[in-house]
């Protein structure tokens, strides 16, 4: 009899543990890639500090082309010619996610710095009742833009958030002939300028004297703006209910109605919220409707139809341009509260949608 | 030889006998149901066609009044007898801004994809993809705001640079050595706000190339760029131009943000973008609406709205046709 | 004892030399492990790659047979969270090495996937083609490579007369052969196949394995294949990979094709080579 082993080689301690080779490169890379990147930066700075050329010009005329010279040399040093066009899109790509970024930080940090000026327990509680753009901080604050907010897109919510899923169950649970166009205009309406939607209520409700401008009025135009939103986050989520959970209760003897009312609804609750928070932070920053069918209050007003009402990109609209640094602290401090509520709602969204759908 | 015979039971005299007569019954509320929903699904039906109706009978009879007029002169005599009125020279500034914003939009928004999909690795990509995502959320009068003390000041030190280096191109004529509220600024603010969504487009589109056709590409050593070019770019093409023409029809309705940084004249600025000259449709009407001085005015302003709405609607349409269509090509 | 244990390497040469088979080693797999993030799927593999002949690699689905294939040319760490231990062998330099680029590796170490995967906006002589542009390699007589390629696909004659239509109007058939040509394009010495023949009909697999067997003439061929009738067919040499329960798989037996079915070593090859499992 004759046992048959196959050689196997000494395992050396390397083998044992996962490695990630591909991820070493030849100290010949490293140094190509440092000095492709430092040598440009150290001319920059030196024109920047012996010449008076303006910055912009010195980034653009004389920094972008050496860096993609610098990076293009680097490349071609190290992988060949084949990496000198890769070069080029790398520079490109973190100039542009870096350009963004300053671009994302100057607003988030001017929004943060000049808000703060503004931000007091009197700043968020007052209304600005016998302020005037000259008068000092201490005195009025954006209370009465806040209720204004809530109360109009409180109200759009209450419209928009029913038709919205009502849309967007047609067209998952009922499947009507109409779907292709319901989809098609639900599309089309979700490109209405906000300004044009303002408009329609101006026109529908205001120039024929149904309504005065107040927040109903202001609502209906939000609700304009957020029904497309809805309905289109609505569908995406009524999509992933599963079909079994459908023929599942429908062969228990439910009807159409039940099944989506006391089944598919309920598993898509989740969902269904995102698409609601999803609809308020598309409005909740909305002007030129405002602008048009609400206009602008410095009471408190908590009746939906009797007032004019501000709310709080109004109240920053009206503020943006005056010529006093106080009423301009006021809406660097009405943008700062605006953006904590557009926070909170994307972070609300995220969290919620990064959960995982139950099954 | 036995026989197999059925014994007939007789039913049960209390047996309750179904009526299956009354199970229509339990479908009528099916029937409410269906009816409701249908009939809310229809509302954005309903709002585009009272927009169109509503908007279009305040608009015929301004152009009836003004006549072709209304869309090819550059006129604003509200006081005049009688008054006339021209919105050519905003309709143009709309579309102009809208084609400056796209020119500074589109690079950064494709390599910025690029950087988000194929570079990054996956915590940076994601963190990235929070942050477009947040800036697409940031509010117009926001950015109006940040945009009228932060990006102005140095934005017309930059087009002073454009004249001078430039200004041989007509593009960058500037007789006045003035630079404020022009085309060029408000087009880098419309800019700022397209990035976000084009960017988000793209980014969806690129990270939807087959992985199967990555591999090809990878086992016949592509670089990244031979990869984006011949694989990648084709693939998604429809997609992203889609994502363009959907900005497009955003920066063309956008007003808020652009209302503090561009100056309104009656005229059309055909293209010295660093000169201030023209508007736009939406920020016209918000700037003169507080300010009108009779009914007539206000419908002048309706009907310039329902221009714009008409020109969004067309953009919007196209952009979709051609998300649709290629989405359909890939089944 | 001592006597009684032969290496099985030794056995494999001395069946070559019958066979009048001496091949130079084209590649070679030295204690190769393959991890996804923490999970193990692959310990420790063995195998040389004579030149010019075809090894197929079989086992059950899950066994970590298309994860070793893909460490072979360097697809493998383009997978987030890959990793991997030991070393690959190209014409005896580890292709893992710091200084080695990837792109020529991929270049002399060409693969097939399982699923056709031809470029869709591509026509079929683009295809065809699509490695040189992809690679930025040189190449003047476009029209010959594009005729000798195909032919050694077995596509030509199909064809010939619409080079210019879309590869996406080829049945998968052709489009699998289009994908070989398109692999040979660019002059590979070896050819990774992943499955080729998962996704295809009876006769197309036929046209495949005649495919194959002419290239071997040229080229060095390792193929993944669940078809154990397939592996007879086409095979020089086969490894037989295997996974355990709660184990990274490894192989489990290796040799000249005739011996791994007709006179298996092991118990579980034996089994496997029988359709008892997998």
């Amino acid at each position: 009899m004759t046992i048959l082993i196959a050689e196997v080689p000494p395992i050396r301690a390397e083998d044992l543990t996962p490695q990630r080779p591909w991820t070493q490169r030849p100290k010949s890379f490293w140094f190509a890639a440092l000095l492709g990147i430092f040598i440009p930066l150290l001319i920059l700075g030196g024109l920047y500090a012996t010449t008076d050329i303006a910055p912009p010009l010195l980034l653009i005329v004389f920094y972008l082309p050496l860096q993609l010279i610098g990076a293009a040399i680097a490349a071609y040093s190290t992988k060949g010619k084949h990496g000198i066009a890769d070069s080029s899109i790398i520079v490109f790509a973190v100039g542009a996610t870096i350009l963004s970024a300053i671009v994302l930080g100057s607003m988030l940090v001017t929004i943060i710095v000049r808000g703060f000026e503004a931000l007091r327990p009197s700043f968020i509680f007052q209304n600005s009742v016998y302020i005037s753009p000259s008068t000092p901080l201490e005195y009025g604050g954006i209370g009465h833009a806040i209720v204004g907010t809530f109360l109009i897109v409180g109200i759009a919510t209450v419209i928009s958030v029913p038709l919205g899923i009502a849309t967007a169950v047609y067209v998952t649970e009922v499947r009507g002939r109409a779907v292709p166009y319901v989809r098609f205009f639900v599309q089309a309406m979700s490109g209405v300028p906000s300004v044009v939607a303002g408009l329609f209520v101006l026109t529908v409700f205001i120039l024929t004297g149904v309504l005065q401008q107040s927040a109903l009025a202001g609502a209906i135009a939000y609700a304009i703006l957020m029904l497309p939103t809805v309905a289109r986050t609505a569908e995406e989520v009524l999509r992933l209910v599963p079909e079994d959970l459908r023929t599942g209760a429908l062969a228990l003897g439910s009807t159409r109605a039940r099944v989506v009312l006391n089944v598919v609804l309920p598993a898509a609750r989740t969902g269904v919220v995102t698409a609601m928070l999803l609809g308020i932070a598309r409005v909740v920053g909305e002007t030129a409707p405002l602008l048009l069918t609400a206009l602008k209050n410095d009471q408190t007003v908590t009746n939906p139809i009797s007032d004019p009402i501000s709310a709080l990109p109004t109240f920053i609209f009206d503020n943006v341009a005056q010529p006093y640094p106080d009423a301009v602290t006021r809406a660097w401090g009405a943008a700062l509260v605006l953006m904590i509520l557009v926070s909170v709602l994307f972070t609300i969204t995220r969290f919620l949608s990064a959960r995982k759908p139950r099954k | 030889m036995a026989t197999l015979t059925w014994k007939v039971l007789p039913v049960a005299p209390d047996t309750p006998i179904r009526d299956l007569s009354k199970s229509k019954k339990a479908n009528r509320g099916d029937r409410v149901f269906n009816t409701t929903i249908t009939g809310a699904a229809f509302t954005s039906l309903a709002v585009l066609a009272g927009i169109t109706l509503f908007l279009g009978a305040k608009a015929v009879p301004v152009v009836q009044d003004q006549g072709i007029g209304f869309l090819t002169t550059t006129i604003w005599d509200t006081t005049g007898v009688p008054p006339e009125y021209g919105i050519a020279g905003m309709l143009y500034g709309s579309v102009l801004i809208a084609f400056i914003a796209l020119f500074i939009a589109v690079p950064v928004s494709m390599f910025l994809a690029v950087f988000m999909v194929f570079m990054a690795p996956v915590r940076v990509s994601k963190l990235l993809t929070n942050l477009v995502d947040l800036m697409a959320a940031i509010p117009s009068v926001i950015i109006g705001l940040w945009a009228f003390y932060i990006l102005v000041p140095p934005a017309e030190g930059w087009q002073d640079l454009l004249n001078q280096y430039l200004g041989w191109l007509p593009l960058f004529q500037n007789d006045s050595g003035n630079f404020t509220g022009t085309p060029f600024v408000a087009g880098v603010v419309l800019a700022i706000m397209m990035i976000p969504i084009v960017t988000s487009v793209t980014a969806e589109v690129l990270k939807r190339t087959p992985p199967e056709l990555i591999n090809a590409a990878e086992s016949l050593g592509c670089s990244m760029w031979t990869m984006l070019r011949y694989v990648a770019l084709p693939f998604g093409r429809g997609g992203i131009i889609g994502g363009i023409m959907l900005g497009l029809g955003r920066a063309l309705g956008e007003t808020i943000a652009v209302f503090f940084v561009l100056k309104i004249v009656y005229d059309i600025n055909f293209f010295n973008i660093i000169e201030s000259g023209g508007g736009s449709v939406a920020t016209l009407i918000v700037a003169k609406f507080g300010e009108t001085s009779g009914d007539f005015e206000v419908d002048v302003l309706l009907a310039a709205g329902f221009f714009l709405f008409l020109m969004t609607l067309v953009v919007n349409a196209i952009a979709n046709l051609i998300v649709r269509r290629t989405e359909r090509l890939k089944g | 004892m001592e006597e009684m244990v032969v290496a099985m390497k030794e056995l494999d040469v001395d069946l070559a030399r019958q066979k009048g088979e001496t091949k130079p080693i084209e590649m070679s797999a030295h204690g190769v492990s393959v991890w996804f993030g923490k999970h193990k799927v692959l310990e420790n593999v063995n195998i040389d790659f004579p030149e010019k002949s075809v090894t197929a690699l079989i086992g059950p689905s899950g066994c970590g047979k298309s994860s070793f294939i893909r460490t072979l040319n360097r697809l493998h760490e383009l997978i987030p969270g890959a990793a991997l231990a030991g070393e690959v062998l190209y014409k005896g330099q580890d292709i893992y090495r710091a200084e080695v680029d990837p792109v020529y590796i991929r270049l002399s170490i060409g693969m097939v996937f399982q699923k056709p995967n031809p470029f869709p906006s591509m026509t079929i002589r683009g295809n065809v083609l699509s490695g040189l542009k992809l690679s930025g390699l040189k190449r003047s007589d476009h029209d010959a490579l594009v005729e000798e390629t195909l032919t050694s696909a077995g596509l030509w004659k199909e064809v010939k007369d619409r080079l210019n239509s879309h590869a996406g109007d080829l049945s998968g058939g052709q489009q699998q052969r289009l994908v070989i040509a398109r692999a040979l394009a660019v002059n590979p010495d070896v050819l990774l196949m992943d499955e080729p023949c998962s996704a295809l009909d009876p006769a197309s697999t036929l046209k495949i394995e005649e495919t194959i067997r002419e290239l071997s003439k040229k080229i060095t061929i390792i193929i993944v294949t669940h078809n154990m009738q397939q592996a007879v067919r086409v095979s020089d040499h086969t490894a037989f990979f295997l996974a355990e329960e709660n184990a990274p798989g490894c192989v489990v037996e290796q040799g000249p094709t005739t011996e791994v079915f007709g006179n298996p070593r092991d118990q579980r090859t034996l089994d496997y080579v029988n359709g008892r499992f997998g």
